[in-house]
């Protein structure tokens, strides 16, 4: 019994964390179908820059986070209007664009001097409370919140604003929205904005479990792809159930099979998909209905 | 003109102010050491420094006297990346050759760290004749045991620091059986990294700590490098009252695991067999104090402060003020007595010529700043002992109130062990 609330409790702290690193890919992918390979390092960056904001310039904490977040988005707004927007349209070269600028980001953060394990950011909330006798740290409890409440607000965002319908307008079919008015560049930019704004908010939401390293951004991106390609490309209610059925197998093995498969977990679910439906789990391709 | 000429003798004498300064301190050409190092990782800019401020003490001081004639010690730094996850063992290895053929090392010193790279590097130094003192990382027993057993092929090869099986048999038993008995703890779970040497340490552990009567509840929890969740692991500890957590990680995340634990109340406490995050003065700041009590090794005295030889403090001291922060991690001190060493080697044989340095090296005997400096003659692997007076002594330390208190072996400690609150 105590095993099934361990993995009940940490699966859903696990699958949430998934989503909020995925969130973001998804959402560029889907509107803009740009695949963004400089997600992990936008998710990085953005840690970096609150981490100067709070112990360099000695702002406060939460005003270096929003100063941060705005900060990322404009970074992400850049990469596009300057880089991507030249590539869009052509896959192989978005792909090649777009991860060449994370390597950039990540290797100068490196030769930048970022390195080592002393890079961190304070938790929100310090202390634990038990939950039918299963320790959980607050932060994590915060993680859980907001990562729910970030998936609730984008839905309301999408369905009942007005960006929010032009992207998915775009998302359904691109050339349709053009005819209603809807300028496919612009809503880009916007999609880029957004999905950078959510790398950065993933990052101060779970970096403070931990230290900023330059590595993470490596494994941030090959998880976001892994969630996005099990849910279906584009689809970001896809990618969140697609969170939690990795999350889940990958804390179910951790429990029975051992810790060194939890790896492997997220590359088989990626083969797997791909074997029995190359669109994913909710994704589907041409004939998108919705993708946002 | 006038321009002209006046541009002509500012470039005359920025010529003379450049060249000068070589010409007067040494007319010699430098020995070259090169250092294979992972540069963005702890165990790679810790030997780094240990390295340069051994040469630029040495250099100061007038540095090698080659058959009579004073040639300074020149440092190439290469970046090996092999401490990065993903990087392959073959990135490593043509840093190394790129700094025997490129830069024209004399000597190789440092690393590469990772054992798997330090392993496959064997053959390449061998192959080049090249005199190799390991300073830093590649803890594998395999790695000394391959030149005792092939001595004519490896023979270049030296290794200052320690390895797993007398770091974990020799020194962090005989610690955990002196904690065992002092609190009252027989029960312990082991969780480490998946990379050789750690795989290594959670073997012998297991299986040592089992035949003295410990409990030890399962099997060594791997963990793939970067991971950056430990929870079920230290919610099983605890479900199975585990009463120590033996943790073998050198990656970063690994501070991770020092978080949750606190944040859990595991009551169990942590044994860093090796673990990077701990070992650096940051780690109080990084970790909220969240690290307290937390037991780390840094494997050789001088990488914590103690009182191991009169050396250990000077080195300490010296290293803090010159990179204005404490010795950070385990590489540090071996790193810069790696240097010392070579330097007497050289002397001592007159020559660079591997087979002649190498038999200098042999006979090193020396007290250094962990204990005193002596290399098996078949193995090559510097002789430990828990007595500075001895062999080379390792460090134990826990982190209390904000400071690295040195603990194990009892010949060099400064404090004695404390349970967290919540273990009482």
């Amino acid at each position: 019994m105590d095993i099934l609330i361990e993995i009940l409790i940490y699966g859903s702290i696990r699958s949430i964390t998934l989503a909020l690193m995925a969130l973001g890919f998804a959402l560029v992918y889907g509107t803009s179908r740009v695949p963004n390979f400089a997600h992990g390092a936008l998710y990085i960056i953005n840690g970096f820059i609150v981490w100067s904001f709070l112990r360099l310039l000695g702002l406060n904490y939460f005003f270096s986070i929003l100063l941060a977040i705005i900060v990322i988005g404009v970074i992400g707004a850049l990469i596009y209007q300057i880089i991507l927007i030249r590539v869009r349209g052509i896959a192989i070269s978005e792909i090649i664009a777009s991860y060449a600028i994370g390597l950039a980001i990540l290797e100068g953060l490196r030769w930048g001097g970022f390195k080592g394990m002393t890079y961190t950011l304070p938790t929100f909330i310090q202390g634990s409370i038990f939950i039918v006798g299963v320790p959980v740290d607050l932060h994590r409890i915060v993680v859980l919140i907001c990562g729910a409440a970030l998936i609730g607000f984008l839905w309301l965002f999408t369905h009942y604003t007005r960006i929010g319908l032009a992207l998915r307008g775009m998302a359904q079919d691109e050339r349709a929205a053009l005819m209603l008015g809807i300028d496919s560049d612009r809503m880009a930019v916007v999609a880029m904005v957004f999905g950078s704004m959510l790398a950065g908010l993933a990052a101060v939401l779970l970096l403070p479990l931990g230290n900023i390293v330059v590595e993470s951004g490596y494994n941030v991106l090959i998880l976001a792809i892994a969630v996005c390609i099990v849910g279906g490309l584009g689809s970001w209610m896809g990618a969140v159930l697609a969170a939690f059925l990795i999350g889940f197998a990958q804390i179910l093995t951790e429990v029975y099979l051992g810790t060194h498969f939890k790896t492997v977990v997220a590359l088989l679910a990626i083969i797997i998909t791909l074997i029995l439906r190359p669109s994913g789990l909710f994704g589907r391709q041409k004939e998108l209905e919705e993708r946002v | 003109m006038e321009k002209r000429n006046i541009k002509m003798v500012l470039v005359f004498l920025m010529a003379i102010f450049l060249i000068l300064p070589g010409q007067t301190a040494f007319a010699e050409k430098p020995i070259i050491i090169g250092a294979p190092l992972s540069t963005a990782f702890l165990y790679g800019w810790d030997a780094e420094r240990g390295i340069k401020l051994a040469v630029e003490e040495i250099n100061a001081a007038g540095g090698v006297n080659v058959g009579g004639k004073k040639r300074p010690f020149k440092v190439e730094v290469i970046d090996t990346r092999d401490l990065e996850p993903g990087v392959p063992v073959s990135e490593a290895l043509l840093a190394v050759e790129k700094l025997i053929l490129e830069k024209n090392a004399d000597f190789i010193l440092g690393g590469p760290i990772r054992s798997e790279a330090g392993l496959a590097a064997m053959d390449l130094l061998s192959k080049y004749k090249k005199i190799s003192i390991l300073t830093t990382g590649v803890l594998t027993p395999a790695y000394h045991a391959r030149v005792a057993k092939d001595y004519d092929k490896y023979k270049y090869l030296f290794r200052i620091t320690g390895e797993a099986k007398w770091i974990a048999g020799g020194e962090q038993i005989p610690a955990l059986i002196e904690i065992g008995k002092k609190f009252n703890l027989n029960s312990v779970y082991i969780m480490i990294q998946d990379v050789a040497w750690a795989r290594a340490f959670g073997g012998i552990f297991a299986k040592i700590l089992a035949k003295k009567g410990w409990t030890v509840i399962g099997k060594p929890e791997i963990y793939p490098t970067g991971s950056t969740d430990f929870s079920m692991g230290l919610l099983k500890a605890r479900r199975e009252k585990a009463q120590v957590v033996i943790i073998a990680m050198d990656m970063p995340e690994s501070s991770i695991l020092l978080k949750q634990w606190y944040d859990m109340k595991v009551p169990a406490l942590p044994f860093g067999s090796i673990i990077a995050a701990a070992e650096q003065p940051g780690f109080w700041k990084a970790t909220e104090g969240k690290g307290e009590y937390t037991l780390a090794n840094v494997i050789n005295a001088g990488n914590a402060p103690s009182n191991a030889t009169d050396w250990t403090m000077k080195f300490y001291n010296a290293y803090t003020k010159m990179w204005g922060i404490e010795p950070e991690g385990y590489g540090t001190s071996s790193s810069y007595m790696g240097v010392y060493v070579l330097k007497d080697a050289i002397e001592s044989a007159g020559t660079l010529d591997s087979d002649s340095v190498a038999a200098a090296l042999e006979k090193t005997d020396t007290m250094g700043v962990y204990g005193r400096i002596k290399f098996d003659p078949k193995s090559h692997q510097v002789i430990p002992s828990l007595d500075p007076n001895t062999g080379a002594v390792g460090s134990i330390f826990q982190w209390q109130a904000g400071k690295r208190v040195v603990v194990f072996p009892k010949s060099i400690a400064m404090g004695e062990i404390k349970l967290p609150p919540w273990m009482k």
